[in-house]
């Protein structure tokens, strides 16, 4: 294991991400363009519940990283979709870079990206909006750094499964709707019907919920839902590495 | 460098290689030749650890492949049929990128880009992202990405596709300096022409997934080089009776072994074309040469068309 040649590979497509910038607006612009309009109607809904000193911040910046959060899946797919639609994987495969230093290169810009976007929102977007983290900062990073463990080993399995580009953004933009759905990240958990509510702790994006708002609101350990996402993540990587193949031939953007 | 010995590969049911040996050593260029679908492009991937033969030994270096992939891998550099290049990026990244990743650090990565590029011509393009490159131009920066990494056996599969004729002989006088400085070369080509011109010390003819023949040129052409008649019809001729090693070059254009004289083997053909049905266009003389040595050896074969 070069630690060389993964830093290599993973400056290769930070370079990419610095040409082509439009890969992280889904992940920080567009949160940061709905939020206002959600915010106040998350003020009035913490108010009809009784929590009068929300100021809807609580559930909109958590709720907008999760949902967007999902394109990192995409974001991750896409760097490993693209170098075969360049005809540059077979290249990348036959240098002096092995497998794991392929795959640990290529999940640096993915995590790169959600650090990004864990920055601006809980940061810039919280403090504009009057985020106030009652609990834990530590708790909060904690929480996000497993969330985006999951993320990444997930567009690992969704790359392993899908052979074609257009699977796996369908794939994506399907699994992020749902999950977010489920996850309490559109509308306040407390406001989901009771069905949904018994099917959320089977949802990866529930747990990355629960622990951002224990972290927000304090009183609550965030260690279950980091394991809970610890766990999601083991069981992703497990399916990629029982099906992603080196020698595949996938198909990119037609 | 490279000794192949007893390599098989399949794909399902398709055989891709057979039993291969090959053996280039250092500061030989080695040509392998084959019609389409002999096998030049699994040998290529199988050779650079793109794919696992089923069978077989292949020793890079001394370095099993098998057992030391990754040491294996630092012996290599592939440049494959179809070009591949980063288009976003500009030909410098695309050239630091496999510097990089060959462990060059600056200054010498530096040093290396600019010696390389301008070999390739590429000089005053090294800010120009590859997606505004013209075609040529980007078969030289795929080439190119390759070269800079000075490894000791270079896999050079058909690299002067698509490339004009300048470049073309620019190309073939740097891949022979680099094999003067002590590279291995596999060359992989369609154009028989280009392997007198690289100056290739042994040419490999590959069928059906195995090594037919190995030699010199000079030593193909003397075993097998014959020369032919060739004779192209208005259409395709039919119940000729034609000597063995007659082979059918495309539908209306044979070429018939004269063994002994030329001039006696197109006198005796003459007496059978009135039953052919076909009229006879053009008659021929070719004389020995590195194109009949592969026309002979591939008669018969499903792809045994030119190269």
């Amino acid at each position: 294991m070069s630690l060389g040649r993964v830093a290599a590979i993973a400056r290769q497509d930070l370079r990419i991400l610095r040409t082509d910038l439009m890969a992280i607006v889904p992940l920080i612009v567009l949160p940061l363009v709905v939020m206002p309009f959600l915010r106040p109607a998350f003020r009035a809904a913490f108010h009809f519940g009784g929590l009068h000193r929300a100021t809807g911040a609580e559930q909109v910046v958590p709720g907008m990283a999760v949902t967007f959060g999902f394109f990192l899946v995409m974001n991750t797919s896409s760097s490993f979709f693209r170098e075969h639609m360049w005809r540059t994987w077979d290249r990348l495969r036959a240098s002096a870079a092995g497998p794991a230093e392929i795959m640990l290169g290529k999940l640096v810009t993915p995590l790169v990206e959600f650090a990004i976007q864990f920055v601006v929102l809980f940061g810039l977007a919280g403090a504009l909006m009057d985020l106030h983290v009652r609990g834990s900062w530590l708790g909060l990073g904690a929480v996000g750094c497993a969330f985006a463990v999951f993320l990444v080993t997930t567009g690992v399995a969704v790359t392993a499964i899908c052979r074609t580009y257009m699977q796996a953004t369908a794939t994506v933009t399907a699994g992020a709707l749902v999950m977010a759905g489920f996850a309490g990240a559109l509308v306040p958990f407390a406001l989901l019907p009771p069905w949904a509510q018994a099917v959320s702790p089977l949802v990866p994006s529930y747990w990355a919920m629960q622990g951002y708002k224990h972290a927000i609101f304090g009183g609550k350990p965030v260690l279950l839902p980091v394991l809970a996402l610890l766990g999601f993540a083991l069981l992703s990587g497990l399916l990629a590495a029982a099906r992603f193949r080196f020698d595949d031939h996938k198909l990119g953007p037609t | 460098m490279l000794k192949v010995r007893g390599v098989h590969k399949s794909y399902e049911t398709v055989r891709a290689l057979d039993g291969v040996d090959l053996d280039v050593e250092r500061g030989e260029i080695v040509a392998l030749l084959g019609p389409n679908g002999a096998g030049k492009s699994t040998l290529v991937s199988v050779v650079a650890g793109l794919c696992r033969p089923d069978q077989g030994e292949i020793r890079l270096n001394g370095i099993d492949t098998r057992a030391h992939p990754g040491l294996a891998r630092q012996q290599v550099g592939l440049s494959p049929q179809e070009t591949g290049i980063y288009p976003i990026l500009s030909v410098r990244d695309n050239l630091r990128f496999f510097g990089e990743l060959a462990g060059l650090r600056r200054p010498e990565l530096e040093r290396r880009i600019e010696e390389v590029a301008a070999a390739f011509s590429l000089g005053g393009l090294l800010g120009r992202q590859g997606r505004k490159l013209s075609g040529g131009e980007a078969r030289r920066l795929h080439t190119a990405m390759i070269v800079l990494q000075r490894s000791p056996l270079l896999l050079l599969d058909e690299v002067t596709a698509g490339v004009d004729v300048q470049a073309r002989k620019q190309l073939l006088d740097l891949i022979g300096a680099l094999a003067g400085r002590g590279s291995a070369v596999l060359y992989c080509t369609h154009y028989l022409h280009e392997i007198e011109a690289l100056g290739a010390q042994r040419v490999a003819i590959l069928l059906e997934g195995r090594v037919v023949i190995a030699g010199s040129v000079a030593e193909l052409v003397g075993a097998l080089g014959g020369s032919f008649v060739e004779l192209r019809f208005d259409r395709q001729p039919a119940g000729l009776d034609l000597p063995p090693g007659t082979v059918a070059v495309e539908e209306n254009v044979l070429r018939v072994p004269a063994e002994g004289s030329p001039a006696v083997a197109a006198a005796e053909l003459a007496g059978r074309l009135d039953r052919s049905g076909a009229t006879l266009r053009e008659i021929k003389l070719v004389q020995p040469s590195l194109e009949s040595v592969f026309l002979s050896v591939t008669a018969g074969t499903s792809n045994g068309g030119p190269p």
